[in-house]
């Protein structure tokens, strides 16, 4: 198997450290992806190393980074397509999310404006939501009801988005307007206002995306689309959202 | 939870970072860059014209400066801030509108050049070349 031996520079922060870089060099299978890099670092360099991953196969988003300063999911990023065999490739959290612990950032704001949609769509394969498995129950296979937190009804899932934070790290506007909604958040009231035709809803979501963080908040640098590595288009949706806007003020002033 | 606020680190500095991003953001960062641009311009602007409050000697000065060349050089830039800004904004008016937001790219791309033959133009007026 050809191997290569490849230099990563990796953000580094703990809690009550001050922030900087590590250098690991490692010897990954030159079909490696970068997560695969980064588990070698935790496997033979760094145990401390604190990073996120779950599905290997760009379908949960949880492992969403930056790779040499792009948004990037490392799951389906080959190295060889990041590394340009001699400088190293470096890796920092996504921007605009306040930093847990090295690559880990803490997405709860993120999923508090992906719920400001109160996105009703359940992917049908994630029918068993809102069940889980009890470990000790798993012989008789009875699911069991998830304890939800407070204040929430149902767990909600945005087709197609896969919820790993890209779009918003990619955002420019998101570094001016910690309240903005976002390229995800608008995306999702974007979703959302397509599957309903209820009245109540469709003035609740479309006040949303009218509001001081909604859609005027945009500034139109796409780079949100450009990122988002399961083609939501989220700079469209925020577009077809001002549209909709636009033309209900124009309805309202000609008295329709 | 003790969490690191990178967004306080690099706040500024995400505004102009176009390192390795797409045409969009250039054309953000443009649209920035040459509108704070109009904005001391138009303060200057006010200001040279307070000139005149000074009687005619004042402005007379004033004019034989604006002939040199590092003045018309400074006339062609605020010429290519005003294009940029105007035919950019147009673009992002009409994206806003839902119309061509596909071709985002391609329509910075077109009024780019159509900035550019402009501002040759108007630079060789300016120098009477």
């Amino acid at each position: 198997m050809n191997m290569l031996k490849v230099p990563l520079q990796i953000f580094r922060y703990k809690p009550g450290q001050t922030p900087g870089y590590d250098t690991f060099t490692v010897e990954i299978p030159a079909t490696a992806h970068v997560i695969d890099a980064i588990d070698a670092v935790w496997t033979s360099h760094d145990h401390s190393l604190a990073f996120r991953r779950a599905c290997h196969h760009s379908s949960c988003g949880s492992c969403a980074i930056r790779i040499n300063g792009l948004e990037k999911l490392p799951c389906v990023t080959r190295v060889t397509d990041v590394w340009d065999g001699r400088s190293q490739v470096r890796l920092d959290p996504l921007r605009n999310f306040p930093i847990v612990s090295d690559l880990v950032v803490d997405m709860a704001d993120f999923f508090r404006r992906m719920s400001a949609a109160d996105m009703a769509m359940i992917c049908e394969a994630e029918a068993f939501l809102p069940f889980t498995v009890d470990t000790f129950a798993v012989a008789d296979l009875e699911p069991k009801l998830v304890e939800l937190p407070e204040n929430f009804s149902r767990f909600t899932r945005f087709e197609k988005c896969i919820e790993c934070g890209i779009c918003m790290s990619a955002c420019p506007t998101m570094a001016a307007d910690e309240k903005f909604l976002g390229p995800a958040g608008l995306a999702a009231i974007h979703q959302a206002r397509k599957k309903t035709l209820d009245p109540v809803k469709v003035e609740h979501l479309l006040g949303l995306a009218d509001g001081e963080h909604g859609v005027w908040r945009c500034h139109s640098a796409f780079e949100c689309t450009e990122a988002c590595p399961q083609a939501v288009d989220p700079a469209g949706k925020i577009m077809a959202l001002r549209r909709e806007l636009i033309a209900r003020r124009f309805l309202k002033m000609l008295g329709k | 939870m003790s969490t690191l606020n990178y967004r306080k680190l690099s706040r500024s500095g995400r505004w102009l970072d176009v390192r390795r991003r797409r045409l969009g953001m250039w054309a953000y960062v443009l649209n920035r860059i040459t509108g704070l641009g109009l904005v001391v311009y138009l303060y200057l602007h006010l200001g040279v014209l307070s000139l005149l409050l000074r009687g005619p000697a004042a402005w007379d000065s004033f004019v034989a400066v604006a002939r040199s060349p590092y003045v018309l050089a400074l006339d062609v830039i605020l010429l290519a801030g005003i294009l940029i800004h105007g035919l950019n904004g147009l673009r992002i008016a009409l994206t806003g509108f839902g119309i061509g937001v596909g071709a985002q790219k391609a329509l910075f791309v077109v009024i780019m050049v159509i900035s550019a033959v402009a501002l040759w133009v108007a630079a060789l007026k300016i120098f009477r070349v």
